[in-house]
């Protein structure tokens, strides 16, 4: 037996585990030795009890597929690094948990304040367009900044046609 | 040098003056900027949670019409940053990914081939014009002013991708605030996240830790703080004025080239000062140049 097929044999996994291994960003969920510091590191974690990147991992690891997808656990994290700058063994939380969300979505498991951001973005092509008021251009024009902000809406309706009207796969 | 900026989607509606002072910091110091018009969001977050192509094609039209202006890009967010960069990695490591976005965009006569570079602000002050020339530009220097440096999650990590600094220790900030004279003020959690990408799921947990990191900056007796990104400067001011944050002297936030500009003898006016929600007195008095 070669060295990395012990290793392999040795950690635990799942379907679950090696699905989200399968996908942009979850490549390295199988190094994870369940050491914390990656919640130990997390700003979320030191603020609130809801939040704990050691055990999503460990659910995905053991492969509670269900409760991972649908729940909103893989959605609370800001994506600030700080555990992947700090993990000894090369894995990136924030990386799983982007794959894992990116999977969720795919499945239609999305927190409705994720929906409708996006869906904004879709139809305005920014985010901003509802604040964006005369009273805006007033300031901008008094900084001497050009006081018309366009985006390209038309753009943003292609992507929506492309990625967003029919289910499609994790990508 | 000639650079395009791309403002995101906050900056130019929630934040304008971060626009105004970079475009007037970045003039004073001979670079050539125009604005990226007709731009659309780079899909940070929530975009980018949902779909990784939808998302490097949004990405991937902005590259391409950097590329079409034969312009390299300055990005003063920290999301709209690390956006750009990450999609950029991805589109020149996978050829399927760059073709599929190039197909895309070819409906606009668009095309990404990979010439045109990312750059943050920071990127751009420290690199590109250095220190030494931001040194030499001073005019109006603070009297050691005490600053707290912010440097925002986006614009230094992932480093293999971003490239900006040091993500355990940056200190691009703090040379910044010294070159203008102004004392760098250390604190605990300084790489920590501001809190505001947390405003989407649970306003309090983000409030939570906006004001953690307040308290700190204010026990180590700062007179202000200095931003690299419009979502922190944003969330590190709001979170002031919040039920939670008691009633202590509020710590005025301010963008950098804000900071610097005043150094560097720009008016007031064209730094957008009049708009700051904290008054900047404790930070501005210190500038021999000082507010008109």
């Amino acid at each position: 037996m070669s060295k990395t097929e012990k290793h392999k044999r040795l950690t635990p996994s799942s379907d679950f585990a090696e699905e989200v291994a399968s996908i942009h960003g979850g490549e390295d969920i199988a190094k994870c030795i369940q050491c914390g510091i990656c919640t130990a590191s997390c700003v979320v974690a030191r603020a609130t009890e809801k939040y704990r990147p050691r055990k999503i991992i460990q659910k995905i690891i053991l492969g509670d597929r269900v409760e991972v997808l649908t729940s909103e656990m893989s959605w609370f994290c800001m994506t600030c690094r700080m555990c992947e700058d700090r993990c000894q063994e090369g894995v990136s939380p924030a990386e799983i948990f982007h794959a894992v969300r990116v999977l969720a979505a795919s499945e239609g498991h999305i927190p409705n304040v994720f929906r409708k951001s996006a869906d904004t973005v879709l139809e305005d092509g920014w985010m901003l367009k509802d604040a964006y008021s005369d009273f805006i251009q007033d300031e901008r024009d008094d900084l001497g900044l050009d006081p018309e902000v366009t985006f390209n809406e038309k753009f943003a309706h292609r992507i929506k046609e492309k990625y967003f009207s029919k289910k499609e796969g994790p990508r | 040098m000639d650079l395009i900026i791309y403002r995101g989607c906050t900056i130019p509606v929630r934040l304008p003056g971060y626009e105004a002072a970079t475009i007037a910091v970045l003039e004073k110091l001979g670079v050539n900027v125009t604005v990226m018009n007709d731009a659309n969001c780079c899909g940070a977050q929530y975009i980018e949670s949902l779909n990784r192509m939808a998302y490097a094609v949004m990405c991937g039209r902005l590259l391409a019409i950097a590329e079409r202006e034969e312009r390299d890009i300055v990005a003063l967010c920290g999301a709209c940053s690390g956006s750009l960069k990450t999609n950029q990695h991805f589109l020149d490591n996978d050829i399927q990914a760059r073709d599929e976005v190039n197909s895309i965009l070819a409906d606009e006569g668009l095309k990404y081939t990979g010439k045109v570079r990312v750059r943050h602000l920071l990127q751009v002050l420290m690199e590109d014009i250095g220190i030494e020339a931001i040194e030499r530009a001073i005019v109006a220097p603070y009297k050691g002013t005490k600053l707290a440096s912010h440097y925002g999650c986006h614009v230094t990590r992932p480093y293999e991708i971003v490239q900006v600094d040091d993500p355990e220790n940056p200190t691009i900030l703090d040379r910044i605030v010294e070159a203008a004279g102004g004392t760098a003020v250390d604190y605990p959690g300084k790489t920590r996240c501001c809190g505001g990408p947390m405003l989407a799921m649970d306003e309090e947990v983000a409030g939570v830790i906006g004001l953690d990191k307040i308290e700190k900056i204010g026990e180590a007796g700062a007179d202000g703080i200095v931003t690299a990104c419009v979502f922190c400067d944003i969330q590190l001011t709001q979170v002031q004025f919040g039920d939670k944050a008691g009633n202590p002297r509020k710590i005025p936030v301010l963008p950098i080239p804000q900071f610097l500009g005043l150094a560097l003898g720009i008016e007031d006016s064209a730094l957008g000062f009049e708009l700051n929600k904290i008054d900047p007195e404790t930070v501005v008095s210190g500038c021999s140049g000082g507010l008109k």
